[in-house]
């Protein structure tokens, strides 16, 4: 990470088979493209073990939270094994019911306005532990003498 | 026994490429050929679970993969799964030079299309596969 720049990992596990993992991707998607595009960085889970040494890093380089469309928790239990140790994690089905978390994977072509609010509450779950994650990190450096700041990186204050 | 090929995308989440491997496997599992293939989550794959590996080990696999990195097929062989095909979707993507098919959020019409035709070329193969393994 370049000094002065603080970024939070938001990795899903993107399931492909059931509800939940089509939530977990688009809410993920939606911290990244809405709600902190300039402090959110993400990974796909898989390179973990089909990368190098720089992607295992990444759990090491950002704070991390995960976001599991189920209990089976994959995108947690694959970063901790491959990465490092995740800040935060986050599992839709507690989030949504486990029931419907479960039901059949859904392409994005056919998102109902009742799942669309779904991905909505859930990003809003992520930006919640995400704000605090960076608060954490932040006092952290403060504590250990680093001067911590966000933004563009170029150090112009954006 | 005939056991469904297993379709498996990368659903990496950068580029659009990540989201027309996913939809086109979706496309594919879901609508055109449900009887004879099925997908299932790379991330399981990804945590080393025995029971994941049980479930594609030794079953013929065709991987959806957006970028060169080629995080699908390298995590379903290292699974033991058997990876009959490997599909790029950054190298289909030449074929429809100027074509603008969205972001890693979201397909536009043209985006739409472009899986449409990648699933029916998947359907083609899974067709081709299941009669071989009759």
């Amino acid at each position: 990470m370049p000094e002065g720049v603080i970024k939070i990992g938001v990795v899903s596990c993107s399931g492909e088979n059931c509800l939940g993992g089509t939530i977990s991707r688009l809410a993920t998607r939606k911290m990244i493209d809405e709600i902190y595009p300039d402090k959110t960085v993400t990974i796909c889970l898989p390179l973990f073990l089909a990368g190098g040494e720089q992607e295992r890093m990444f759990a090491n380089a950002y704070p991390t939270i995960t976001v599991d469309g189920c209990d089976k928790l994959c995108a947690k239990r694959a970063t901790e094994k491959y990465s490092g140790q995740v800040s935060d994690a986050l599992d839709v089905s507690e989030i949504i019911g486990k029931e419907i978390a479960e039901s059949p994977a859904l392409s994005t072509r056919n998102l109902t306005d009742e799942q669309r609010e779904m991905i909505t509450k859930v990003a809003q779950e992520i930006k919640t532990k995400f704000e605090k994650v960076f608060t954490d990190y932040v006092n952290t450096l403060i504590k250990s003498g680093k001067t911590p700041a966000s933004g563009c990186g170029c150090q112009c204050g954006g | 026994m005939f056991s469904k090929i297993k379709v498996i995308p990368c659903s990496g989440m950068g580029k659009v490429y990540g989201l027309l491997a996913r939809e086109s496997a979706l496309r594919v599992t879901q609508n055109l050929r449900p009887q004879e293939c099925e997908t299932m989550c790379l991330a399981y794959l990804v945590t080393g679970d025995q029971e994941a590996r049980e479930k594609i080990e030794g079953k013929n696999c065709i991987t959806l993969d957006g970028c060169p990195a080629m995080c699908a097929a390298k995590n379903v062989e290292m699974a033991g799964g058997i990876v009959v095909d490997k599909m790029k979707m950054i190298d289909i993507m030449k074929e429809y030079k100027g074509a603008k098919p969205g972001t890693a959020t979201e397909l536009t019409e043209e985006g739409w299309q472009i899986v449409d035709e990648i699933a029916e070329r998947i359907a083609a193969k899974v067709k081709k596969l299941a009669k071989e393994e009759e």
